[in-house]
């Protein structure tokens, strides 16, 4: 999409057409299906779509002859986000310019999850980000784990979070013991980056915007969208959506948006619940709904962030936040 | 105002001889074949390619898009994509770089991209040398590259564009890597003919894959994940058959459309000098072939009935050709840059592909494995004392010590 | 595409939902199998790899395998056996009764016969007797079904299922062997509720003629293949999607794999065509998921788009609004997200047979067991 972007203001605006349709081998109530639904349907049918590898790559394609896609996808290496990105952008702009394809607005969506953009794709992640292509977006869906492969911890997975790699047990009883590496920020910081946002797939009207001001930006973009995963944070299917209002008004994750240098909070919840309430909720912090002294430092970690989540929406502008280590 | 025969006059004196190094000729091959997607990342010795298309397309000489990636992992899967878009690309590496990008290589073949590629071989880390040597390009030879040494910067400028007909050919859709031995190549200057854009326009189609990745045309899904009951098999199959028609048809096919454009002969396989005749046959590839032809020459001289043969394509490999070709041949030695660890006879890859090339063969030649590794040059003394050992074998009837590390300090245990 | 050397063998298939019943059925597994050792037979267990990585409702067959004495060629992990294998059906979720699977078309599909169906259910063996003849089964049938509520014998279903399968499976290995095995696990307090289970599970002596089965008369072939119509000998779209309709309209795995496409028909570069803008793919259908399925109560329904917008799978019609069923996987978010609490859950036996099964493990309680 070329110029101003087309945003919604309702639910019902949501456009009806389905670019990643029904019948894929994804669990039931799967956050990250919803977000590819929702960010296929805000970036509409002159997209091409590339998938690294992940629960969105390998349940999308149970088999063979069973693809999802009505659009044009390829396959991309888990930590290859960033390129086949870069790669897809540059194609188009040499055949346009040199005269081998019409010249119009296509856009290049990555849909990629946190194991492959956060750890292994981080550099190439951050070599496409660098470039001025435009109509590029790297979608991170945060699952919080590298789900495909039995959950295990990745660097976007809470702190005491409970992953096959990181269980908790006598001798280490908190889990995952290092805190959730903010990979928007990490985005926001590569210079002259345009558009820069964290979702939730538990706010389509707010992901659908974000999606459309992102591939109209003019440069590379990255969302970061948090998708709630019934199997990896063990919790019914049925709550997939109200787990992603919690995280939401307890403040665990901030929906904000950082355009052309401004940043500013697009959700602010004028209490934030006690997190907590969010913990309870989730199989994979079971080990700690007894331990004060954990509970205690997230709620800390949480307000503390909050700090400077307010500080950056009053000035407009990014400051690092710092969260001490956990002590107990 | 020139008189047109001036501008004729001119334009033939432009495309006199240059002297170029295997960098710049490659890179002039990049140009002339209108590559619109280049991704480049250093490493010694192959970086002057990108250096040298950075400085042509800032000065305008011709357009692509460029891109400095992160890592040769991201070259090499920028390449694939833009290749899968429909665009014409061009990459490279050499040495540990290269096995860096290896897992974006494989999938790129097994993927059936179009991809040209340069190798500017070099010995792979611990430690790290400068030295040339095969194996890295040699770590790609199963999975479906073409795969083409060259011998000079003329032929490194010629078999780049010649690969993207091949590669890009319907009946093959497979990435080619173009071999440059080191810095013998990409970086000693020598006389080079570039071709002329005429002459390529008339032999090189443009790139129009069948199904291009763009919501221009239909929507396909590409590399899917499957389940191998229901295909699996065939998919690598299909590969195979591309690897079969791209030896038996369009390889012989392209080369001999290329001679056609420039108005000589190309061998597309392998070049043998001396072969009419010979006993003896040293079988080498690239850069250091020139020293086996010297070598061949002043033995040649002094009666002794040896030939020399440079394999251009290891893959496909030229099976049949080749056992013809050495023919009454009582004698191989297999000049080799590279080592096979722990391999059946502890022997080195290529010798490993030749023997295997023999076993069915009517008349099995003794073959012996000159083994040159760990890039240390090879001296003439060095290569004479081999092709004597050779000679002796085949008096003896047999090969006592098929193996031998010729440029190693010590006992060749 | 019989497989002899799988028919010497004993066979239990534990049929269950992914993520809810992995643990249950590896536990079952491993109880049995130790057993079976325990009776000198040589025994192995595993999940069907193909069903790995378990997904949330999705069903996944756990197989226990017993030789007499050994076990000499490898087990499939990807395809179904077929042919007369199993020896017992365990089914840990009754919803599964009416379903087909992606690889079994029908439940008795691969069973002996002379088999035993084991069911967590608290519907009576000759109501499950009629599920199956109409829903799970195409062959003649002479064995018997032995019911439980597994429930009953502990919040951890394994134990009640572990002591109606050893019902089942006798003489295989006894009741005292299983209870050996699980004193060998250290679960020395679990033994009384999986003699219990053993004791008191319902079972009944069955036979089927395979021609009174609804499924044996609707049961079709594969059908013709159209001629390939691909130029240069490998696929076009029109071509690829005629091969995709007929796999998907395969009524076996066996006959999808019949369907499948020889080298030269596929597109160098494996090149796939997706389905058009809002076309469901009918490569993947997954009714097979739901344990419930949501009902709309127009009465109530506002139009709010709530759950079509929110549902991970589209399986919502935008306009009218109205639940997919054959890509529906039950999983409730839109029952949550409705404004007008206008979508009820019922269970799939009293939606398709109007039954009243009270026997269920809510994922919550799985997820007690399994992940809290």
């Amino acid at each position: 999409m070329s110029g101003e972007p087309r945003l919604i203001r309702k639910l019902t605006e949501i456009p009806a057409e389905d670019y990643y349709v029904s019948g894929h081998r994804t669990c039931a109530g799967c956050g990250p299906a919803l977000g590819y639904r929702l960010v296929l349907k805000a970036a509409g049918p002159k997209t091409i779509v590339l998938g690294p590898t992940g629960c969105m790559y390998v349940a999308n394609g149970h088999q063979f002859l069973s693809s999802p896609y009505a659009v044009p996808w390829y396959h991309t290496q888990l930590g290859a986000g960033g390129a086949a990105g870069i790669g897809t952008a540059a194609a188009l702009r040499a055949l346009m310019f040199k005269g081998k394809r019409k010249v119009e607005d296509v856009n290049v969506v990555v849909y990629g999850g946190d194991g492959g953009f956060a750890d292994i794709g981080l550099s190439g992640l951050s070599m496409g980000l660098t470039y001025d292509y435009p109509h590029l977006l790297y979608l991170l869906y945060d699952n919080e784990s590298y789900a495909n492969t039995g959950v295990q911890a990745s660097s976007t997975t809470p702190f005491g979070s409970s992953t096959t790699f990181t269980p908790s047990g006598k001798v280490k009883a908190i889990g995952n013991e290092r805190l959730k590496k903010d990979m928007a920020l990490i985005a926001a910081v590569h210079p002259s980056i345009g558009y820069v946002a964290t979702a939730s797939v538990s706010n389509p009207v707010d992901l659908v915007n974000k999606v459309r001001k992102a591939l109209s930006s003019g440069r590379p973009s990255l969302v970061q969208l948090l998708a709630p995963c019934p199997k990896g944070w063990a919790f019914p299917p049925e709550e997939t959506i109200e787990i992603g209002q919690m995280a939401v008004s307890t403040g665990m994750w901030a929906l904000w948006e950082y355009e052309n240098g401004h940043f500013r909070l697009t959700s602010k919840p004028a209490t934030r619940r006690r997190i907590s309430e969010y913990v309870m909720k989730q199989g994979r912090f079971s080990h700690l709904w007894k331990n004060e002294a954990a509970l205690e430092y997230m709620q800390l970690s949480v307000d503390e962030q909050w700090g400077y989540w307010e500080e950056m929406d009053k000035t407009g502008k990014i400051i690092l936040p710092w969260t001490p280590p956990y002590q107990g | 105002m020139m008189s047109k025969s001036s501008q004729v006059a001119v334009q033939k004196a432009v495309q006199k001889r240059r002297v170029w190094t295997g960098a710049r000729s490659v890179a002039e091959a990049v140009k002339l074949a209108d590559v619109d997607v280049i991704a480049a990342y250093p490493i010694r010795p192959y970086t002057g390619i990108m250096n040298a298309l950075a400085t042509m397309i800032a000065g305008g000489d011709f357009y692509a898009e460029y891109l400095v990636c992160d890592s040769e992992h991201s070259q090499f899967e920028v390449v694939k994509h833009a290749s899968a878009v429909g665009a014409r690309t061009f990459v490279g590496s050499s040495g540990t770089g290269l096995v860096y990008g290896a897992e974006a290589a494989v999938v790129t073949a097994l993927g059936q991209l179009p991809v040209v590629g340069i190798v500017g071989c070099r010995s792979l880390d611990d430690p790290g040398n400068f030295g040339m040597e095969w194996n890295d390009a040699f770590m790609f030879r199963d999975v479906g590259w073409l795969m083409e040494w060259s011998k000079d910067p003329q032929e490194a400028l010629e078999m780049t564009l010649v690969a993207y007909r091949i590669a890009e050919d319907p009946r093959v859709l497979l990435p080619h890597f173009v071999a440059l031995d080191g810095a013998a190549i990409t970086h000693v200057a020598s006389p080079v003919t570039p071709p002329t854009k005429e002459q390529v326009a008339k032999f090189l189609p443009p790139y129009k894959p069948l199904h291009p990745l763009d919501p221009a045309y239909e929507s396909v899904s590409k590399a899917m994940h499957i389940a191998p009951s229901l295909i699996g098999p065939e998919q690598r199959k299909s590969i195979d058959a591309a690897m079969k028609r791209a030896k038996n048809i369009v390889i012989p096919e392209a080369w001999k459309a290329w001679g056609d454009t420039i108005g000589r002969e190309y061998p597309p396989f392998f070049e043998g000098t001396q072969m009419e005749d010979a006993d003896y046959a040293i079988l080498s590839m690239g850069a250091y072939s020139r020293n086996v032809e010297y070598v061949v020459e002043r033995m040649r001289e002094s009666g002794v009935k040896v030939g020399s043969l440079r394999l251009k394509y290891l893959r496909p490999f030229p099976t049949e050709e080749l056992v013809k070709a050495l023919d009454g041949v009582k004698g191989i030695g297999v000049v080799d840059f590279s080592y096979s660890f722990g391999s059946p006879g502890n022997g080195s890859v290529l010798y490993n592909d030749v023997r295997a090339a023999f076993y069915e063969a009517e008349q099995r030649p003794l073959i012996m494995d000159y083994i040159f590794a760990g890039g240390r040059e090879m001296t003439i003394p060095e290569l004479e004392k081999s092709i004597q050992a050779l000679i002796e074998s085949v008096r003896k009837g047999r090969v006592d010590k098929p193996v031998r590390w010729v440029t190693v300090r010590g006992e060749d245990v | 595409m019989v497989s002899p050397e799988l028919e010497e063998l004993t066979w239990l298939a534990i049929h269950g939902r992914g993520v809810i019943n992995t643990a249950h059925s590896s536990q079952i597994a491993l109880t049995l199998s130790q057993a079976g050792v325990a009776a000198g037979r040589e025994a192995f267990y595993y999940m069907r790899y193909d069903d790995s990585p378990e997904r949330v409702q999705l069903p996944f067959i756990y197989y226990a395998v017993f030789g007499n004495p050994r076990i000499r060629v490898i087990l499939p992990e990807e395809v179904e056996p077929v042919g007369s294998v199993f020896d017992t059906v365990a089914v840990l979720d009754s919803s599964l009764l009416v379903k087909s699977t992606s690889q079994r078309a029908l439940l008795m599909d691969g069973a002996k016969k002379k088999a035993s169906l084991v069911v967590n259910t608290s519907l009576k063996p000759s109501v499950i007797l009629n599920l199956v003849r109409k829903y799970g089964c195409a062959q003649d049938w002479e064995g018997k079904i032995i019911t439980l509520r597994a429930k009953k014998y502990g919040q951890n279903i394994a134990l009640g299922m572990t002591g109606a399968i050893a019902k089942a499976m006798e003489p295989l290995y006894s009741i005292d062997d299983v209870v050996e095995s699980l004193e060998s696990e250290g679960k020395t307090d679990s033994v009384d509720a999986v003699r219990s289970a053993y004791e008191e599970a319902d079972s009944l002596d069955v036979t089927l003629k395979a021609q009174d089965c609804e499924q044996y008369k609707l049961k079709s072939s594969l059908g013709e293949a159209k001629p390939f119509k691909g130029a240069k000998g490998w696929w076009d779209r029109e071509a690829y999607m005629s091969l995709k309709e007929r796999a998907a309209n395969a009524p076996t795995y066996e006959q999808r794999i019949e369907a499948m496409p020889s080298w030269e028909q596929i597109a160098p570069a494996l090149i796939e065509f997706g389905p058009k803008v809002s076309e469901r793919n009918i490569g993947f259908k997954t009714s097979f998921a739901r344990t419930f399925r949501p009902v709309i109560d127009y009465g109530k329904c506002v139009n709010c788009k709530l759950c079509h917008v929110f549902c991970p799978d589209g399986a919502i019609d935008y306009e009218p609004i109205k639940v997919n069923y054959e890509y529906c996987k039950g999983c409730g978010i839109c029952a949550r997200v409705c404004g007008s609490k206008a979508i009820s859950m019922p269970h799939e036996l009293q939606a398709l047979e109007g039954l009243d099964e009270e026997e269920f493990l809510t994922i919550r309680e799985a997820l007690i067991e399994y992940a809290y």
